[in-house]
C-alpha cells in the first residue's frame, strides 16, 4: 500500500464535525484528517452516524439535517459552501459511490450519457471527446463490451456492472477525494470482491484519497491504511489499520473484532459460539450519560458513567478510560482475508 | 415493443368492441319501447308500430346491432329519427366548440399543476406547502358548474368583462369564439388543476426521496437542477398514466361546463337527443366518445413505452 | 413524511457530553412542524358529522315546507326572519331546501358507494382469488368500463330509465364499481401474498374460508377507506346530474338542482347561487378529509405512497 505523500495538501480535514437535525444529533462532534492519496475505513453499526457523515462531506444530508463544524477540502470549507458552489465540485474534486447501484442510476436514460454528462459538465470536453473517455473508462472498469454498454439502461445490466459504472461515474472526473458508502453490501457475494480490486486499483493508479465506508472489518483492513471506529455519533477508536485490528484499545473496537465470523470460529456443532457484543446500539435519542458504549462494556466503571471520555492524541488513538493495553489479550484476530 | 405495442392494440380493439356490446344493450335494452315514448301517452298501438317500423326498431336486437356496427365501421354513423340529418355531420358541427373547450381546460390545468405541484412538493412540512395542500384539497371539493357559475357572477355579471354564456361562432368572429370561451376553460382548467396538483406533488415528491436524484447531484447538479433535469423527467412517468385516466374526468367536466356557459357543443347535442329518444345519434356519438377515450388511453401506453425504457424491454 | 424529526420529542443529550464549543442543542431554526397527524381526520369528522346531523333533523323539523311556493316571499334576502337565508324566486326558504339537499346528497352518495362497495368488493376478491384467466377478464373489464366517462354513462342511464334518485345511484353504482374493483383486487392480492396465506393454506382452509377470515379483515381498512371516498365522489357527481337536469328532481331536492334554478336568477339574486355550491364544497371537503385521514389512521402504507 502506497504511503501518503506529504507534499500535497490533505484530501480532508474535518474539524468538529457535527451533524443535527431540529431533535436529534447523529454525528457528534469528529475530528479526522485524510491525507492527499490516504485511504481510511469508517467503520461502525448501523445508526453509528457513519452514513451521515459521509453525506454531510458531499453535502447531500436529507432534507431536515443540518452540518456544522469545519470540512476543508481543497482550500475551501465544505460547511460554508452555497449549493451552487459546492455542486460545482461533486463529481469533479469530491465524488461518493452509493450502496445500491441500481436505485442510484437513473433508470430512464442510458448509461453511456448518464457516465458522459458527468464529464461534459465538469470539463470542456465535446459530446464526442466524453463519450471517448466514457468508452476508455468502462475499460478501465473491465466492464464488458463498453460499447453495447453505452446504450444499455440500468435495468438491462448486472448489479457488479452497474456499481461498476457507478465507480466510473465518481472517477470519471479525477477527484481528489471519493467516498464509498457500503459500495458492496448490495452486490452479490460473488462479485464483491471484483468490484473492490477494481475501485481499489482506479483509486491507486489516480492517486485519489478513499474514505470506505463498511461494517465489513476485512474490507477495510485489505484496501484502508487508516481505521476510524465509529459508536454512537462519535469516533472511539483510531489509527492505522493494521495497529487498530491487532491491539485494539477500545473495548468496542474488540467486541467489533470478536464478533466477525472466521473459519474457526463458525463450529458447525455449534460448540463454540461467535462473540458478540451484549446489548443494542442505543437510539439518538436517549443516550446515556458518560461513555455512550458503557451499558455494553465489561469494564465500565463510575466514571464511564458519568464523564465522556475523550480521544487520545497521537498516532494511535482511543476514546476510553480504560483502554486495552497492548498485550493484554492477545487472541484478538481479524478475518483479514479479503 | 413490438409485442408490446400489440398486446396494446389488441386491447384496444377488444374494448371498443365490448364498449359497443355494452353501450347497445344499455341503451336498447333499458330503453324501453323507443316509439312510444316519442309518441307520448294516448299514442295507438298502430302508430307506435307503424313508427317502429319505419324507424327499423322492429327488427331482431342482433339484427340492428350488427347494422348500427357495420356502418359505423364504413364510416356511416346513422341519421337522426325526425330530422334525417347525419349524425356525422351533428357531431363535427359540434366538435369546433368541444375540442378547444375540453383541451385548453386540460392544458390550462396541466400548466398550473405542474409548477404548483412541484412547488408543493418542494415545500412539504412549510406553512406555504400546507396552504397549497389545502388549497387543492377544497378545489377537489368545488363541483366544476359551481365554479363555473361563480366565474360568470364575477367576470360576467360584477365586472362585465366577459360574456355570462351563448356562443359566437369562429365563422362569425374568431375574437368573439376565444372570449366566449375564456372563462368555461378557465372554469375546466381550475378544476383540473386542483385535481392534478395533487398528483403531481405526490409524484415529484415519490421521486425526490429517490437515490438517483441524491446521485444527479452527487455528479455536480444543484438541488434545483436535478429536480428539473431528472426529478420530472422520472415523474412524467406516473403523470401519464394519471393524464390518460382523467380524460374521462375531463369529458365528464365539459358535459356539465358547456350546460353551464349554454355552450353548442357535443354534450348539449347528447343531452338533447337523449331527452327526444334518437337513440342512433345518442348511441353512435356516446360509442364516439369511448373510442375517443380508449385511444387517448391507447396513445398513454405508447407514449409510456417512449418513455419508460423498462417497460419497453420487460413486457 | 420527509423530516424524521417528528419521530420523536426526547430531549437533546446532555450537553457537556461533547467536546468545547461544540453546539450540542441544535441552534434556533425555522419550525417545520406540521400541523398535528389528525387534524384531517378530526376536521373531516366534524363536517361530516353536522351534515349527518343536519340530514337526520330534516326527517322531523324543517322550519318550512320547501316545495310550496310561497309567491309573498319571493327572493327575501338573507336575514329576513324566519328565512335566514333568504327564499329563492318561488318564495320557498333556503334553509329548508338545504336540509333536504343534504338528506338527498347523502341518500344518493353513500347508496352509490355502498352498492359499488358491493359489487366492487365480489369482483376485485373474485378477480384476486381465481385463476389467471377470471382475473384477467374481471381487470380488462373493468379497464373498459373505466374509460367510458362516468357523466355518459349517467346521461345513457337517466335517459333509458328517466331520472330520479334511484337511477343516479346506479349511474353511480355503475361509474364507481370499476375502479372499486381494481383497488380491492390490488389490496387483495397484496395480503393474499403475505405468508400467513400461505401458511393457512397448507392448513387445509379452503378459499372462501381464508378469503373471509383472512383476506377481508385486512381489506377492511381499506375499504373503509375507499366508501369514504366515494361517497364524497358521489355526492359531486348527483350535484352535477341534478344541476343538468337528469338527477333528482322536485319534490326531492338537491344541492345541485337547486343551483340548476338559481342559475336562471344568476345576476338577480347571486346569494342563491352562493348557498348550494357551499353546501356541497364543505360536505364533499368534509369527506375527503376523512377519508385522508382515516387511511392514515388505518392504512398507513397506503398513506405514505398516496400522499
Amino acid at each position: 500500500m502506497t504511503k501518503p505523500q506529504t507534499n500535497r495538501p490533505d484530501a480532508l480535514e474535518v474539524q468538529n464535525l457535527v451533524v443535527h437535525n431540529t431533535v436529534l444529533t447523529a454525528v457528534r462532534g469528529i475530528d479526522f484528517t485524510l491525507p492527499a492519496g490516504g485511504r481510511m475505513g469508517l467503520v461502525g453499526e448501523s445508526g453509528s452516524g457513519k452514513t451521515l457523515t459521509a453525506l454531510s462531506l458531499m453535502g447531500l444530508l436529507p432534507m431536515g439535517w443540518q452540518a456544522n463544524g469545519t470540512v476543508r477540502h481543497d482550500g475551501v470549507d465544505l460547511i460554508t459552501q452555497s449549493d451552487k458552489a459546492f455542486s460545482s465540485r461533486r463529481g469533479r474534486t469530491i465524488s461518493m459511490v452509493f450502496q445500491d447501484p441500481l436505485s442510484s442510476l437513473d433508470p430512464v436514460r442510458r448509461i453511456g450519457f448518464q457516465v458522459s454528462s458527468v464529464i461534459r459538465r465538469h470539463t470542456k470536453a465535446s459530446k464526442q471527446e466524453a463519450e471517448a473517455q466514457t468508452l476508455e473508462l468502462f475499460r478501465q472498469m473491465s466492464l464488458p463490451r463498453p460499447e453495447q454498454l453505452m446504450r444499455a439502461y440500468p435495468h438491462e445490466i448486472s448489479g457488479g456492472q452497474r456499481q461498476r459504472v457507478m465507480i466510473a461515474m465518481a472517477l470519471a472526473c479525477y477527484p481528489q477525494l471519493i467516498i464509498a458508502d457500503e459500495p458492496t453490501t448490495a452486490l452479490d457475494v460473488t462479485v464483491q470482491k471484483q468490484v473492490l480490486r477494481i475501485l481499489n486499483n482506479a483509486v491507486q493508479e489516480r492517486g485519489c484519497a478513499l474514505m470506505m465506508i463498511t461494517h465489513d472489518l476485512p474490507i477495510i483492513a485489505a484496501m484502508c491504511d487508516t481505521v476510524a471506529v465509529m459508536y454512537a455519533g462519535r469516533i472511539v477508536e483510531m489509527g492505522p489499520v493494521s495497529e487498530v485490528f491487532r491491539a485494539p484499545r477500545h473495548h468496542y473496537t474488540k467486541g467489533l473484532l470478536d464478533s466477525q465470523p472466521t473459519m474457526d470460529n463458525i463450529a458447525l456443532d455449534g460448540s463454540s459460539r461467535l462473540a458478540s457484543i451484549p446489548g443494542m446500539v442505543p437510539p439518538l435519542h436517549s443516550l446515556p450519560r458518560g461513555c455512550a458504549f458503557h451499558p455494553r462494556c465489561s469494564a465500565a466503571s463510575d466514571r464511564c458513567r458519568a464523564e465522556v471520555p475523550q480521544l487520545e492524541t497521537g498516532q494511535r488513538r482511543a476514546a476510553c478510560w480504560h483502554p486495552i493495553e497492548a498485550g493484554a489479550d492477545a487472541t484478538v484476530q481479524a478475518g483479514v482475508t479479503a | 415493443m413490438a409485442i408490446y405495442v400489440l398486446r396494446k392494440l389488441v386491447f384496444f380493439l377488444g374494448a371498443i368492441f365490448i364498449a359497443s356490446v355494452a353501450i347497445f344493450l344499455l341503451i336498447r335494452g333499458a330503453g324501453g319501447n323507443v316509439a312510444a315514448v316519442v309518441l307520448g301517452k294516448g299514442a295507438t298501438p298502430e302508430a307506435i308500430n307503424a313508427l317502429a317500423h319505419s324507424y327499423g326498431l322492429d327488427r331482431p336486437l342482433f339484427v340492428q346491432y350488427f347494422d348500427w356496427i357495420g356502418n359505423m365501421l364504413s364510416g356511416d354513423l346513422g341519421r337522426s329519427f325526425r330530422t334525417n340529418e347525419r349524425v356525422s355531420d351533428l357531431v363535427t358541427a359540434r366538435l369546433s366548440v368541444s375540442i378547444p373547450l375540453a383541451l385548453s381546460g386540460l392544458i390550462l390545468g396541466l400548466i398550473i399543476a405542474i409548477p404548483v405541484g412541484t412547488y408543493a412538493a418542494r415545500n412539504v412540512g412549510t406553512p406555504s406547502g400546507a396552504i397549497l395542500a389545502l388549497i387543492s384539497q377544497v378545489g377537489v371539493a368545488v363541483p366544476v358548474f359551481w365554479a363555473g357559475i361563480l366565474l360568470s357572477l364575477l367576470f360576467g355579471v360584477r365586472l362585465g368583462w366577459l360574456p355570462t354564456g351563448g356562443w359566437t361562432d369562429w365563422s362569425v368572429s374568431p375574437w368573439g369564439a376565444v372570449r366566449s370561451l375564456v372563462l368555461p376553460v378557465l372554469s375546466l382548467g381550475l378544476i383540473m388543476a386542483a385535481v392534478l396538483i395533487r398528483y403531481v406533488r405526490s409524484a415529484v415528491l415519490d421521486v425526490m426521496n429517490q437515490d438517483y436524484l441524491r446521485t444527479a447531484r452527487a455528479v455536480g447538479m444543484t438541488r434545483t437542477e436535478a429536480l428539473l433535469k431528472v426529478g420530472l423527467r422520472n415523474a412524467s412517468l406516473p403523470l401519464v398514466t394519471i393524464v390518460g385516466l382523467q380524460i374521462a374526468e375531463l369529458i365528464g367536466g365539459t358535459v356539465i361546463i358547456e350546460t353551464v356557459f349554454s355552450l353548442p357543443g357535443l354534450s348539449r347535442m347528447m343531452l338533447a337527443n337523449v331527452a327526444a329518444r334518437e337513440v342512433i345519434v345518442v348511441q353512435s356519438t356516446v360509442m364516439l366518445i369511448i373510442i375517443f377515450v380508449i385511444g387517448v388511453n391507447l396513445l398513454v401506453d405508447l407514449l409510456y413505452g417512449i418513455l419508460d425504457p423498462r417497460v419497453r424491454s420487460s413486457r | 413524511m420527509m423530516t424524521m424529526s417528528k419521530s420523536t420529542h426526547a430531549p437533546a443529550p446532555a450537553s457537556g457530553s461533547a467536546g468545547p464549543g461544540v453546539p450540542i442543542s441544535p441552534p434556533a431554526r425555522k419550525s417545520r412542524r406540521r400541523l398535528p397527524r389528525n387534524a384531517s381526520l378530526i376536521l373531516g369528522l366534524i363536517l361530516t358529522t353536522i351534515f349527518l346531523t343536519v340530514a337526520l333533523v330534516s326527517f322531523f323539523y324543517l322550519p318550512s315546507n320547501p316545495n310550496i311556493p310561497v309567491i309573498r316571499n319571493r327572493l327575501l334576502p338573507a336575514g329576513t326572519p324566519g328565512h335566514w337565508l333568504g327564499t329563492d324566486v318561488l318564495g320557498r326558504d333556503i334553509i329548508a331546501q338545504l336540509m333536504v339537499g343534504a338528506r338527498t346528497s347523502i341518500l344518493v352518495g353513500a347508496g352509490g358507494a355502498t352498492l359499488s362497495l358491493i359489487l366492487g368488493t365480489i369482483a376485485g376478491l373474485a378477480a384476486a382469488a381465481s385463476g389467471k384467466i377470471t382475473d384477467e377478464a374481471i381487470s380488462r373489464g373493468a379497464d373498459i368500463l373505466l374509460s367510458i366517462p362516468g357523466m355518459v354513462t349517467a346521461l345513457v342511464l337517466a335517459a333509458t330509465m328517466g331520472s330520479g334518485a334511484l337511477t343516479t345511484i346506479l349511474a353511480l353504482t355503475a361509474f364507481f364499481t370499476p375502479s372499486f374493483t381494481r383497488v380491492i383486487r390490488s389490496a387483495a392480492m397484496g395480503v393474499l401474498n403475505e405468508d400467513f396465506i400461505t401458511a393457512a393454506k397448507l392448513y387445509g382452509r379452503g378459499k372462501i374460508f381464508v378469503l373471509a377470515r383472512h383476506v377481508l379483515p385486512n381489506i377492511a381498512g381499506v375499504m373503509i377507506v375507499q366508501f369514504t371516498l366515494y361517497f364524497a365522489a358521489g355526492i359531486l357527481t348527483e350535484a352535477g346530474l341534478s344541476y343538468l337536469g337528469v338527477g333528482v328532481h322536485r319534490p326531492s331536492i338537491s344541492w345541485g338542482l337547486m343551483l340548476n334554478e338559481a342559475q336562471q336568477q344568476v345576476g338577480v339574486s347571486s346569494p342563491l347561487a352562493i348557498w348550494p355550491g357551499l353546501a356541497i364544497v364543505l360536505m364533499v371537503l368534509g369527506l375527503n378529509l376523512l377519508g385522508d385521514g382515516l387511511r392514515d389512521v388505518l392504512d398507513p402504507k397506503l398513506a405514505r405512497r398516496a400522499s
